[in-house]
Parts: C-alpha cells; sequence; structure tokens
C-alpha cells in the first residue's frame, strides 16, 4: 500500500454489512479512532433499523483556521452536494462530535440498473472525512480550476489536518501554493522524515514526473508565509510546499488533490514508519547472519578442543584427586609426605 | 493530547485469525486470517545488483518492501497471480517469522484500523506458553517501528476469563480451555495468575479437525478438486459440524434417516468453472469427536480432552481445584461446535464423580465428600473471547497505569516487557 486509501475501511464494511441486511434488526453501536484525531461513532438502534446515526469529530482546530458552527467552511455545502437526500445533518450534533449525520438506508438508490451506483454512494459516505475536512480545499481549488480566483484575495488561508495543527493554502490566480510545516515527536521521526522528504523532493525530478506538482523543501519557513504568527512555524522537520495548477485539479484529479493534500502528514508519517521496520527487517536479518557465523566458529572451537580432550581430561582428573578428600591411611601419609619432599 | 484519552488498540493474533479493534467496542472490527503474501521477486537480492534491483522495481513501478497484502486479500493474491508467495507469520500459537509479523501489524494499523500508532496504547495477547524473549521481541517492534506510547501484551487465557467478566460477575478463577486453529491449550488461571506448572497442551487443533474431515471425504471419493479439498474441509466444518452425545447411535441416526442429516455441498472447480456438488455424512460429527476419542485420527496422541482437563485440574493447587471445576470457560474457533460444552461436561462429570465414588468406597462411607460441581461455560462470543475480554479490560482506568510506556522502555530497555502485571480490573 503505498496511498491512503480516503474511506474508512471499517466505516465502508459496517455500512455494507448493514445494507445488506437492512431486514434483520441488530443493535449497532461502535467507536473508533482513525489518524490525526478524527473519531467516528456508528449507531443502529433495534427500533429503526434502516436509520444510521454516524457522528464524526474533527481534529482541535488551531486558533488561525475558520471553523463555523464547529465545522470547516464549506463542509455543510460539500455534505449535501456530495450525498443528496440519503443524509440529513442533524443540529446539534451529539455530544462531543463535530457532526453527526443521520443516513436513511431506505433512500439509497434502489438496486435495479447497477449495484455500482449505490456502492460508490456507500464508499462516498464511508470517505466523509474527505469531504468534510477536505471541504475548504476542495472550494479553493475548484476556483482554480474554473479560473474564477478573485485577483485581490492573495492573502493566506491556514486549514488544520492534525489536532492543533493547520497547514497554509496563497491562493493566486494561476496556482495555489500549498505549505506543510512537518512535526514530529520523536527524534529519530523527525531525521527519518527529513531525508525522507528531501528524497521525495528529489524524486520529483525524475523524467517521468514532469506533470506532477512542483515541489520543495526548505528547512525554514518559505518567504509565502511572512505575514503567519511565528508560534505557528516552529517544524521540526522542515517545510514542504506544492505549487498546485489549474491542470492538477481538473475533472477527476480534484478528489484525489484534494485527499492527497489534506492527508500529507498522515503519508510521510506512515512512510516513516514504513522505513523504520525495514530497517528493522534489515537488522534482524544481519543479526541472523551474526549468530550464524559465531555459532559456526564456536562449533569449530568445540571440535578442536574435542581434538585435545584427551590428555586435559586426564590431567584434570590427577589434579581432582589430589584435592578431594580422601580417609589417608598411614601408608598414604608417607608416601605423600615422601613425595611433597622429593 | 493525551493518549490515555483515547481508546487502546486492541490486537489479538491467533494462529488462524486475528481479531482487531478498539477497546470499548463489543465486536473487533476486523477478523482476518493471519497471513502475508510477499512479492518476492525484488527482495532477497544480492548486493551487487542492488542499482540495477532498485531500477527494475521502479520500472515495475513497485516498492518492494511495500508490496505486500495480508489476510483474505492475501489469499485472493496468491491466488490469482504466482508472484506473491504466502507466508503464515505465527505458528502453534508463536511468532514464527518476525519480519512478516511485523508486516502484518503494519498492515493492521495502517490500512485496517487506519490509525497512528503514536495516538494509542496497544494491548497485544500471546499464548502462556511464550517464551519472555518473544515478548522483548513484540516490545522492541511496538516501540521502536511504531512508537506507540504504551504496551500491554497480555496472556489470553486470562482474557478469555476476562471476557465472561460482564456475562456474570468477575471470576478470575477458573480454567480456560482454549482451542484455536494452531494449539490447544488448558490453561488453570487462580485469581488472574497462570498456574504455569498445570498447563496442559493437547496436539490437536482446529487444523487436525479439517485434516480430518478433509481425509474422510477423500477416502469415501467424494467429487472434490483436489486443490480446493482443504479448503471445502474447513467450509464443511465450519457451517456443518456439530458434537453428538454418542457415535454409535449417531450412526444409527444417519443410517435411519439419510435425507435428515445428509447435507449437500455445492461448489466450482477453480481451474476449469464447473460446477459440482458432494455429499456430507458421518463427518459431520467425526470431525469434532477428534477430541473427545483422538484415537480416530491419530494413533500418537490418545487422551481424550475431558481426561487432559481433569489432569490439568488435579495437578493444580488443592485448594483451588473446586473453584476451577466450578468455571471451565471456553474460548478460540474450535470451540463452536453445536453441543461441544454440553459434551465436555458431561464427560468431565463422569470422570470426577467416578473418582469421588471411589474415594467413598475407600473410606468407607465414614465420611461423605462434597459433590463436586463441574461447570463448562459457552457463551455467543467464544470466537473472539479473547479479544473482547482484551477489550474490557483495555477499556478500565487501571489498564494505562499497568502498560509499559515508551519513557519506561527508553530507560530500562526491552527487557521490561517480560513481565506484565495482574491489574486491578482483572480480579
Amino acid at each position: 500500500m503505498l496511498l491512503l486509501q480516503s474511506h474508512s475501511r471499517f466505516l465502508l464494511e459496517a455500512l455494507l454489512n448493514r445494507v445488506q441486511n437492512v431486514d434483520k434488526a441488530t443493535e449497532v453501536d461502535y467507536h473508533w479512532v482513525e489518524f490525526d484525531d478524527v473519531r467516528y461513532h456508528v449507531q443502529v438502534t433495534m427500533k429503526n433499523p434502516h436509520i444510521v446515526l454516524l457522528s464524526v469529530s474533527l481534529p482541535v482546530p488551531p486558533p488561525e483556521t475558520i471553523f463555523i458552527g464547529g465545522l470547516p467552511f464549506g463542509a455543510i455545502e460539500a455534505i449535501k452536494a456530495a450525498y443528496g437526500n440519503v443524509v440529513q445533518i442533524l443540529d446539534p450534533p451529539r455530544d462531543g462530535f463535530n457532526l453527526t449525520l443521520k443516513l436513511n438506508l431506505s433512500k439509497l438508490p434502489p438496486n435495479e440498473g447497477s449495484t455500482k451506483n449505490k456502492h460508490a454512494l456507500l464508499v462516498k459516505i464511508a470517505s466523509v472525512r474527505e469531504v468534510v475536512l477536505g471541504a475548504p480545499l476542495r472550494v479553493v481549488l475548484k476556483h482554480l480550476a474554473s479560473k474564477t480566483v478573485a485577483s485581490d484575495i492573495d492573502q493566506l488561508l491556514a486549514l488544520v489536518h492534525r489536532p492543533k495543527e493547520s497547514f497554509f493554502l496563497i491562493p493566486q490566480a494561476e496556482k495555489v501554493t500549498v505549505v506543510f510545516p512537518m512535526r514530529f515527536n520523536d527524534s529519530i521521526d523527525t531525521v527519518l522524515a527529513t531525508s525522507f522528504l528531501q528524497e521525495f523532493v528529489e524524486a520529483r525530478r525524475t523524467a517521468g514526473l514532469n506533470n506532477a506538482p512542483l515541489c520543495m523543501w526548505s528547512s525554514s519557513p518559505p518567504l509565502e508565509l511572512k505575514g503567519v504568527p511565528s508560534e505557528t512555524l516552529s517544524a521540526n522537520a522542515g517545510f514542504v510546499t506544492f505549487v498546485i495548477f489549474p491542470r492538477h485539479v481538473e475533472g477527476k484529479k480534484l478528489d484525489r488533490t484534494v485527499w492527497n493534500l489534506s492527508t500529507f502528514h498522515a503519508y510521510v508519517s506512515y512512510h516513516v514508519k514504513c522505513s523504520e521496520g525495514f530497517m528493522h527487517t534489515r537488522m534482524r536479518r544481519r543479526v541472523e547472519s551474526m549468530i550464524r557465523v559465531v555459532l559456526a566458529l564456536s562449533f569449530g572451537y568445540f571440535l578442536k578442543t574435542l581434538d585435545r580432550a584427551k590428555p586435559d581430561a586426564e590431567k584434570l582428573k590427577k589434579s581432582t584427586s589430589n584435592k578431594s578428600f580422601k580417609r589417608l591411611s598411614l601408608k598414604d601419609l608417607k608416601d605423600h609426605r615422601s613425595n611433597s619432599m622429593s | 493530547m493525551d493518549p490515555t484519552s483515547r481508546p487502546a488498540v486492541v490486537i489479538d493474533n491467533g494462529t488462524g485469525y486475528t481479531k482487531m479493534g478498539f477497546a470499548g467496542n463489543v465486536e473487533p472490527c476486523f477478523i482476518l486470517p493471519t497471513v502475508v503474501a510477499v512479492n518476492e521477486s525484488f527482495l532477497n537480492q544480492s548486493r551487487s545488483s542492488s542499482k540495477a534491483n532498485w531500477l527494475a522495481q521502479y520500472n515495475a513501478g513497485v516498492m518492494a518492501d511495500l508490496d505486500f497484502f495480508i489476510g483474505d486479500e492475501a489469499v485472493t493474491k496468491s491466488r490469482s497471480s504466482s508472484t506473491y508467495n504466502l507466508s503464515y507469520p505465527i505458528r502453534h500459537g508463536q511468532v514464527d517469522n518476525w519480519d512478516a509479523m511485523e508486516r502484518y501489524w503494519q498492515q493492521c494499523i495502517f490500512n485496517y484500523l487506519r490509525c497512528d500508532p503514536e495516538d494509542h496504547y496497544f494491548l497485544l495477547t500471546e499464548s502462556p506458553l511464550t517464551a519472555p524473549e518473544s515478548r522483548e521481541y513484540t516490545g522492541e517492534i511496538m516501540f521502536e517501528t511504531f512508537n506507540v506510547p504504551g504496551l500491554y501484551i497480555a496472556v489470553n487465557s486470562v482474557l478469555a476469563l476476562a471476557a465472561g467478566y460482564t456475562t456474570s460477575k468477575c471470576e478470575m478463577t477458573g480454567v480456560v480451555v482454549d482451542v484455536g486453529d494452531g494449539a490447544t491449550y488448558v490453561v488453570p488461571v487462580a485469581e488472574g495468575y497462570v498456574i504455569g506448572s498445570s498447563i496442559k497442551s493437547i496436539p490437536i487443533a482446529g487444523k487436525d479437525v479439517t485434516l480430518f474431515i478433509q481425509q474422510l471425504m477423500r477416502e469415501r471419493g467424494e467429487n472434490v478438486p483436489p486443490e480446493d479439498s482443504f479448503e471445502v474441509a474447513r467450509k464443511v466444518k465450519e457451517m456443518y459440524c456439530y458434537t453428538c452425545s454418542d457415535i454409535v447411535k449417531e450412526y444409527n441416526k444417519h443410517d435411519k434417516e439419510p435425507s435428515k442429516y445428509l447435507k449437500q455441498w455445492r461448489g466450482i472447480k477453480p481451474k476449469t468453472g464447473a460446477p459440482y456438488s458432494c455429499d456430507i455424512g458421518y463427518e459431520r460429527f467425526l470431525g469434532p469427536e477428534v477430541f473427545f476419542n483422538p484415537e480416530i485420527y491419530s494413533s500418537d496422541f490418545t487422551t481424550p480432552l475431558p481426561a487432559v482437563i481433569d489432569k490439568c485440574i488435579q495437578s493444580a493447587p488443592i485448594d483451588t481445584r473446586r473453584a476451577l471445576y466450578k468455571n471451565i470457560v471456553l474460548s478460540g474457533g474450535s470451540t463452536m461446535f453445536k453441543d461441544f460444552h454440553r459434551r465436555l461436561q458431561r464427560d468431565l462429570k463422569k470422570i470426577v464423580d467416578a473418582r469421588v465414588l471411589a474415594s467413598d468406597a475407600r473410606l468407607g462411607g465414614e465420611v461423605k465428600a462434597q459433590p463436586v460441581e463441574v461447570n463448562v461455560v459457552s457463551h455467543a462470543i467464544q470466537r473472539y473471547a479473547v479479544w473482547f475480554g482484551g477489550s474490557v479490560l483495555a477499556s478500565t482506568p487501571e489498564f494505562f497505569a499497568a502498560c509499559h510506556t515508551k519513557a519506561e522502555y527508553e530507560e530500562y530497555g526491552a527487557s521490561i516487557c517480560r513481565s506484565n502485571p495482574v491489574f486491578k480490573g482483572m480480579y
């Protein structure tokens, strides 16, 4: 797996399971947490087996991001556009969550024709995180695709992607610049991530990737972030900048670009963990081969000592018999004395 | 934000299936076969050609160390293409291949549970006979590769006992009969502590039942394609097998009313795509009978499961024996056969009663022994009882205090993972 998928695997499975057994009333009550502290809660009651209550809580936003009613701007419109009448937004949401959706499974597109349609909608519901968290990014990139960015808003936008952390957007008429301050908790992770990102930027220069977004890495904040308060700009693994052109967001590419950008940190962190795992594998193999060498050596030594073992053993016997306690008779004593004297 | 405010991740790696999910839920999120399919065409090449190797990989569009699948995906992948090799990281309840295990965990965490391992405490399980070194290895992988903030490695039989925790009162003394796919253990537990010297294991487990069914069907000449016969036998085991009370009577029943007891299996040959069907007869009850009369399957091991349980309890400290007889808990997928617990209880009761009678006769009727209560507990969640017990325990506040934290690991090294304290929620 190179990239993270946009739908939550478990949510999709739970929904599919529900859709297949709509008539069977069962209690469903699951809590789970995804990366970047996105929490989910799914509930189905015995009374209404075709109603699924899906609650989502988003990472705690830092002060510089814009949240309207607990959601990033444009989220409600995005939900409505993506799901239509299958989903109803409950207000206020469940306690401790930012958003509660009421899915009505009986309103799903009917099975006749193609089941693909239905499946696609379920996948879309399972990627609710992409829809909600990616909403502001999507709005900006959509404007870029249709080239309708107002020329006067070249102001900075901060979007939340991790708890109390944000990344920055600089929308311009021809391009959108995205800057990620990269932070890691562990010192080893920081080092690995730094070299990973440098390689990442290097890989952009390969011949096959001419059309990929421009990508830069620097250890200090890039010039575009001049106006930003410095406490939000502390990054221990440097800053990554992507430049997105209209060609990267046209048509179907939009969804993928939004998802890949909004989970860039998770992507890097995943690959850092993978490389640590890979290094472990290598180290384990090395240790094994060294143990084999040691074993071979010690076995060779063992064989050698076996060769010399006979005289050694005899010597050993002598010395031990001298030291062991033995009731001495007078004659022995005499012998012993004469021995020691001579 | 503090990881203790998030639910812990509970992963129960079994020989056959891995159960994983978040603490506090009733069911695991995923139950997957413990198997990894690795594309080895780019791995293990000599170092001299590493540059060429890298180029070849790059041209093929893969990264060798990330090109693998786990679980059901692995099984389908290895069927459809020959570049993937299946490897089973756990054998007979012990981790056998650490590379594969690490990969398996990686996919569990990132692809299936999709969580950041730095955000969650982890609860893993191990069999009661696992060596401490293996716990150290596990700790190393978890803390170094995944940077988990805290780790607890629990003994799976203790967790299986804890699973009964909510259904009745919390009772941490009992015998756990754990019949998994690759290993069968009878583990006595007193007050949350495993009585290590009395653990008994049996070389017959779920896989042997499958093999026995496969053998029976083959000998009868059923029309099953050979490459599929193991899978068919497994399905037959999972869907149709049950425990009978008496073999001879059961044979008679089958012979009298074949229409009622005979089942049909329909399948499609994987190579040609042609449909086939075969009958399922005596193997429906003969499969599970392997545990009660092992001599029908192998000549090496002939002690029936109830006798092994009895021996196990008899070797435990004398003051715990009554409590142990009273609470015999089943766990593992291979205890799911219909009426398995009834048969076990009946056979065990027979052994115990015979012993009580004998001792009464020896004493000449002067002292009457109190009758021994034998009770085999069975519940609906047997298949993932261990996971459920883990989920219950990991959602208690005491769990986080009992975990080894990353700071402790960095201070003392991997050896801290050798022992995992019994904590309050357990008793």
